[in-house]
């Protein structure tokens, strides 16, 4: 019996051992499957923004394109976060929606930002997709709903098209499951905090949308209709940002934001 | 690892064909349903179940064939459900996995040599105990 113990747990130390010893060498380096994972990323990311940008006019505006880029700016330096994987675009639509695609890409409607009353709403709402990109969720998403071999057979160019559509409906017009709006939720506000913007304009902006589409339910308010439970949302946005002492600040000036809306407005 | 012991009598060649059937199950249900580990617990359980009333040397080598299973069982059932996680969910690949399923991989190895090496030399009425395995079924199987 002490030799089938002995022997036993000097094959289970082994297996360990094994798996300890393997466990140090970094496989996805020596293997180069970051490298295969971000040209799917890019690929797939091309493939939706060239099927989104064909929905609407891609804004070029000078003044806007400077104006959000300032806030992009403002929330990656502050924290640490890349800008230049980020690829902000702003497209015309009456919808209020933004969402994240593959490889960074942020689409943010003109409704969108129309609807925001302040630059620190509408940085809620950005802060909100970054953290999307940050947490990989938008292929974490992705793979869940269609799978690995799906996306792996668009990037090649077999059966796409269909496909394409599909999945880019699935990006645009529904939210991510609970728990990962939740986590998206939390770190967009620890941006927010970090960039000294006030998350309670974010959760406001929530609140507001979320009335007006109890009274109107205006079809063009997507992102509240695809961002369920509204009110624990808010909740949570308010609680996470507590008493806080910082000292807020704008990025902007009201009257820049204002300038903003004014030309987007003539679109 | 493996040790080749001269057995309590003389298995006859009936004997030695059943007890090597027993290892070639295994084997044969390894090619025929890889993705499941549980397949081949199962087609060494019914070998086992079938012969559960054979001689005793038919006997030892179905439970030393089956207990072998169970381990495997455990450690691929662990790489499938992970693989499958990373296919289906929001698992992510990483180096962890890769490690693991490459101990996996070494250790399905040793025991697919171990397997064949046994079925040869039991179909010869040779003996052969494993590590840990041979000593367990010694416990559990009695003349």
């Amino acid at each position: 019996m002490k030799r089938v113990l002995f022997q036993g747990l000097v094959t289970i130390t082994l297996f360990f051992a094994i798996l300890f010893v393997l466990n140090q060498i970094d496989w996805m380096r020596i293997l180069n499957v970051k490298h295969v994972s971000n040209t799917i990323d890019e690929k797939l990311g091309e493939l939706y923004w060239d099927l989104f940008k064909e929905s609407g006019e891609d804004i070029e505006n000078i003044t806007i394109k400077s104006a959000l880029d300032s806030i992009l700016t403002e929330i990656c330096n502050s924290n640490f976060i890349d800008k230049s994987k980020i690829k902000l675009h702003i497209l015309e639509s009456n919808e209020v929606n933004a969402f994240a695609l593959p490889d960074g890409h942020i689409v943010i409607y003109s409704g969108l930002i129309l609807a925001s009353e302040s630059e620190a709403e509408f940085s809620g709402v950005l802060c909100h997709e970054i953290a999307h990109i940050e947490l990989d969720h938008v292929m974490k998403k992705l793979v869940k709903e269609v799978g690995l071999s799906t996306l792996l057979s668009m990037t090649t160019g077999g059966n796409s098209g269909e496909i394409l559509n599909e999945t880019a409906k699935i990006l645009s017009s529904s939210a991510y499951d609970r728990k990962l709006e939740r986590e998206a939720d939390a770190e967009a506000v620890k941006y927010l905090i970090k960039s000294e913007i006030d998350p309670e304009a974010f959760a406001m902006f929530l609140f507001r949308l979320r009335n007006s589409d109890l009274n109107s339910k205006l079809k063009e308010l997507e992102w509240i209709n695809t961002h369920p439970n509204i009110d624990e949302r808010v909740k949570n946005i308010i609680k996470q940002r507590g008493e806080n002492t910082v000292s807020y600040k704008s990025v902007l000036s009201d009257n820049t934001w204002a300038h903003v809306k004014e030309i987007l407005k003539s679109f | 690892m493996i040790i080749t012991k001269k057995f309590v009598y003389e298995p006859g060649e009936h004997e030695a064909e059943k007890a090597s059937n027993s290892y070639l199950m295994s084997l044969i249900a390894l090619i025929a349903a890889l993705p499941l580990p549980i397949i081949n617990l199962l087609a060494t359980l019914f070998f086992y179940i079938g012969n559960r009333k054979g001689s005793f040397f038919v006997r030892w080598h179905c439970t030393q064939a089956l207990l072998s299973q169970f381990s495997m069982l455990l450690i691929n059932s662990v790489g499938f459900w992970w693989t499958i996680s990373i296919i289906f969910t929001e698992e992510v690949l990483s180096s962890k996995f890769i490690a693991y399923i490459i101990t996996v991989l070494l250790f399905n190895f040793t025991e697919f040599a171990a397997t064949i090496y046994t079925a040869i030399n039991t179909r010869k009425g040779v003996h052969v105990e494993w590590w840990f395995y041979g000593n367990l079924t010694n416990l559990i199987c009695k003349n």
